[in-house]
């Protein structure tokens, strides 16, 4: 397919989680929309149920240099091609808590999104039903105002069901995992089966991404989707307060231009203020939307907190869904709760992951210490006996974590991005508070042996902040940047504060929110 | 040139063609190395099946010599998100020729022909980076990379499910073996 001569009213930089919602958003609005993807074009049948396979849908696009001491793993952490992380994401979609929103007002550390929980409420409601959401909203009795979930949970079996015990032994609660997954036919996607693949992408759709739901609706609408076409640059008008399209490398390695009155960039947290850092002009000199200087500002990223046994019971590790049957969030409305331990912030836990015998969140590497026959010993009991859990732990905003272009370029030109991350010392102080806790749990469920994993990092937010203003901030509410408009981001890189839960729902519901004003429609009923 | 066919089994040299095979069926038809020397991938091999047992048979030393033959796309290798930027070939070049080189240095043999005891010692000490001097890739990571890559092809596969009792329940199976 070519790309179009003339100016067309939306092109898309991204075709993942975003970007695909967006797309399908306004060209059901009518829009002309053009959707570019640097990677190539994936299908379903490329999801081969293999951890080895699974690695061919990470990133393969110009490397990015991290430093720092506690980087933030982009290359495991994001994906490329046509859907992006998306399609090997494991649909954990909790919603993020009022106070998330209010960090600096309510604990003067951090910062404050321009917007709070019940401005975003009516846009989680809606999603939750496009996308289609399991879970219990009444189990979950931290869980912020919102309507209930389209669909009941999802299954619980031996592995939960001993975690459970854990938790209720010591007096704490769980409630089934909210996930973005079906568990019953849910709008022509079929329930799912529990075989735990979700890492190397969902063949079936039973899990919500941008091919089971997004591109569908999209494409249907008129829209056109491009793999293979790098996005180098976005181009503004003489006085620099307009977007006026992109240049694009396209796969002949030619270079054009793709003219639009609204481009939207949603190519990933780091890719964003990459390509906005590389886009700099006279009118522009540092970057577009860095007026404030806070362009590449604010990454961050959750610590994981990973926790292991062996228990007596049978579990079965492998069965389940990769993103786990139960979650707890006990202590999250309380940011200052382990202060006393120099920590701030919320976590959450993840419980009952489905486990495979290799793969970087496999059972094997969880015990990297063993070799040889007690390796073998040890495979052979954990693949009945495991139970695994993960925390997910908030990392407080700091500036000096940032996006900055590099000396080095890629084969188009374009600077390469490095990505500097350091977690605060009231991070690491939380993670071990988590950790800790996770360590007490599974003691409590009588497993035999209990350890925990080194932290590692797990989803990447900041970079392109929103705000009150130019002086203080990348975008506004809506994705879009204060001193161009017609510019809107889409994607994590948006949010000022990352939460202690996985970000893809809220990414979705802040696109469902910036699309309602790009078409003028009314918000949800519910506002 | 070495390249993934478009269903997945691998394409290895084999006198004057190509054919398609599983690592370890190339292993057992005796195809050789193309990346690695041979020296490496004895290298290789040997390391692998110390971490992991069965990892040789597996075809541990062809599996990644033969993703190190082909693009950053089609690459399996766990090595591309442990923050080592690709080529992964000068990674593995020169981690095994470090530890040939120790076990040289301290036992005068190649590390494939050391005791079991030799090599266990050494392990010991790469694993917790007390390899003084050592001059290959980070000690620690190249002891995680290798045993991975062991553990992906000896325990990764539909045989490996197998062998640990776990279900494979594949949606798309693999077209290969150790896939
Ligand atoms: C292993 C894993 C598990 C996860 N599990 C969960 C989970 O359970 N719950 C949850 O909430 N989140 C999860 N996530 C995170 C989730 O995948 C991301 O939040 C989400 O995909 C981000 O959406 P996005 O549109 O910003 O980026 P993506 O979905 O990654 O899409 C960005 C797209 O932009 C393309 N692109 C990049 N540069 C350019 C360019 N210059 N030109 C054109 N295109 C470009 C990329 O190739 C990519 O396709 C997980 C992520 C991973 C990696
Ligand atoms: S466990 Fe469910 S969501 Fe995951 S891959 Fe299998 S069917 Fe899909």
């Amino acid at each position: 397919m070519t790309l179009p001569k003339d100016k067309v009213d939306v092109v898309i930089v991204g075709s993942g989680s975003a970007g695909s919602h967006f797309a399908a958003r306004l060209s059901k609005a009518g829009r002309r929309v053009v959707a570019l993807e640097a990677g190539p074009d994936i299908r379903t049948e490329q999801m081969v149920s293999s951890m080895l396979w699974a690695r061919r849908l990470k990133w393969k696009g110009a490397p990015v240099l991290e430093t720092g001491p506690q980087p933030i793993g982009y290359v495991f952490n994001a994906g490329w091609g046509v859907g992006g992380a998306s399609i090997h994401h494991y649909a954990v979609w909790p919603r993020m808590h009022e106070n998330d929103f209010r960090v600096r007002s309510l604990y003067g550390r951090g910062l404050d999104w321009p917007i709070g929980y019940s401005d975003l409420q009516p846009y989680y409601d809606r999603v939750q039903k496009e996308c289609g959401l399991s879970g219990d909203s009444k189990a979950e009795v931290w869980r912020p105002a919102g309507e209930p979930y389209p669909m009941g949970p999802v299954a619980s079996a031996n592995q939960g069901r001993v975690v459970r015990k854990g938790f209720e032994s010591l007096g704490m609660k769980v409630a089934p995992l909210p996930m973005a997954i079906a568990t019953k036919t849910y709008k022509g996607r079929p329930s799912c089966i529990w075989d735990g693949w979700c890492d190397a992408g969902c063949p079936t759709g039973a899990l919500a991404n941008a091919l089971s739901v997004h591109w569908p609706e999209a494409l249907a609408a008129g829209a056109t989707l491009h793999p293979n076409h790098q996005v180098v640059r976005v181009l503004t008008e003489s006085k620099g307060t307009r977007a006026s399209g992109v240049e694009v490398v396209t796969p002949d390695g030619t270079r054009t231009l793709v003219m639009a009155d609204v481009v939207v960039l949603a190519a990933n947290t780091v890719q964003n203020a990459r390509i906005l850092l590389a886009s700099a002009s006279p009118e522009h000199p540092h970057g577009v939307g860095n007026a404030s200087g806070t362009l590449g500002q604010f990454v961050t990223t959750h610590l994981a907190a990973p926790i292991f046994g062996l228990h007596p019971d049978k579990t079965n590790p492998w069965f389940g869904a990769f993103g786990g049957q139960f979650l707890n969030q006990e202590h999250y409305d309380e940011k200052e709760n382990f202060s006393e331990q120099g920590a701030f912030g919320s976590y959450q836990w993840m419980i009952a992951q489905a486990m495979k015998p290799n793969g970087l969140l496999g059972m094997a590497p969880s015990r990297p210490d063993l070799r040889g026959s007690a390796l073998k010993r040890f495979m052979e009991r954990s693949t009945e006996h495991m139970i695994t859990m993960t925390g997910v732990v908030e990392d407080l905003p700091l500036a000096q974590n940032r996006v900055t272009l590099n000396g080095k370029k890629d084969d188009w030109g374009v600077p390469l991005a490095t990505v500097e991350h350091a977690s605060s010392p009231e991070s690491l102080a939380l993670w071990q508070a988590a950790v800790d806790e996770g360590l007490k749990v599974f003691r409590a469920t009588g497993a035999d042996e209990v350890w925990n994993a080194p932290r590692a990092p797990m989803h990447i937010m900041g970079g392109t902040i929103m705000g009150t203003g130019p002086n203080n901030s990348v975008a506004d509410a809506y994705g879009a940047v204060h001193e161009v408009p017609n510019l809107i981001l889409g994607g994590a890189g948006l949010f000022p504060t990352s939460g202690g839960v996985n970000p893809t729902f809220t990414i979705q519901a802040l696109v469902s929110m910036a699309c309602d004003r790009m078409t003028g429609e009314a918000p949800p009923p519910s506002a | 040139m070495l390249y993934a066919s478009g269903i997945g089994l691998l394409s290895f040299a084999l006198g004057d063609g190509h054919v398609l095979l599983s690592p370890r069926a190339a292993r057992a038809a005796g195809v050789k190395p193309r990346v690695l020397s041979a020296r490496e991938e004895e290298t290789l091999a040997a390391l692998g099946e110390r971490l992991v047992p069965g990892s040789r048979e597996s075809g541990v030393s062809l599996y990644v010599d033969q993703q190190l033959a082909v693009s950053l796309e089609d690459c399996m290798l766990m090595i591309q998100y442990l923050g080592v930027d690709p080529p992964f070939t000068p990674f593995y070049r020169t981690g095994l020729s470090a530890i040939n080189a120790w076990a040289e240095s301290r036992h005068g043999e190649k590390f494939s022909e050391l005791s079991d005891t030799q090599a266990e010692s050494l392990i010991d000490d790469l694993s917790n980076e007390k390899l003084e001097g050592w001059e290959g890739p980070p000690q620690g990571l190249f002891y995680f990379v290798v045993r991975n890559d062991a553990c992906d092809v000896q325990y990764g596969t539909q045989e490996g499910f197998a062998r640990l009792n776990v279900p494979y329940a594949a949606h798309i199976v693999p077209p290969s073996e150790w896939g």
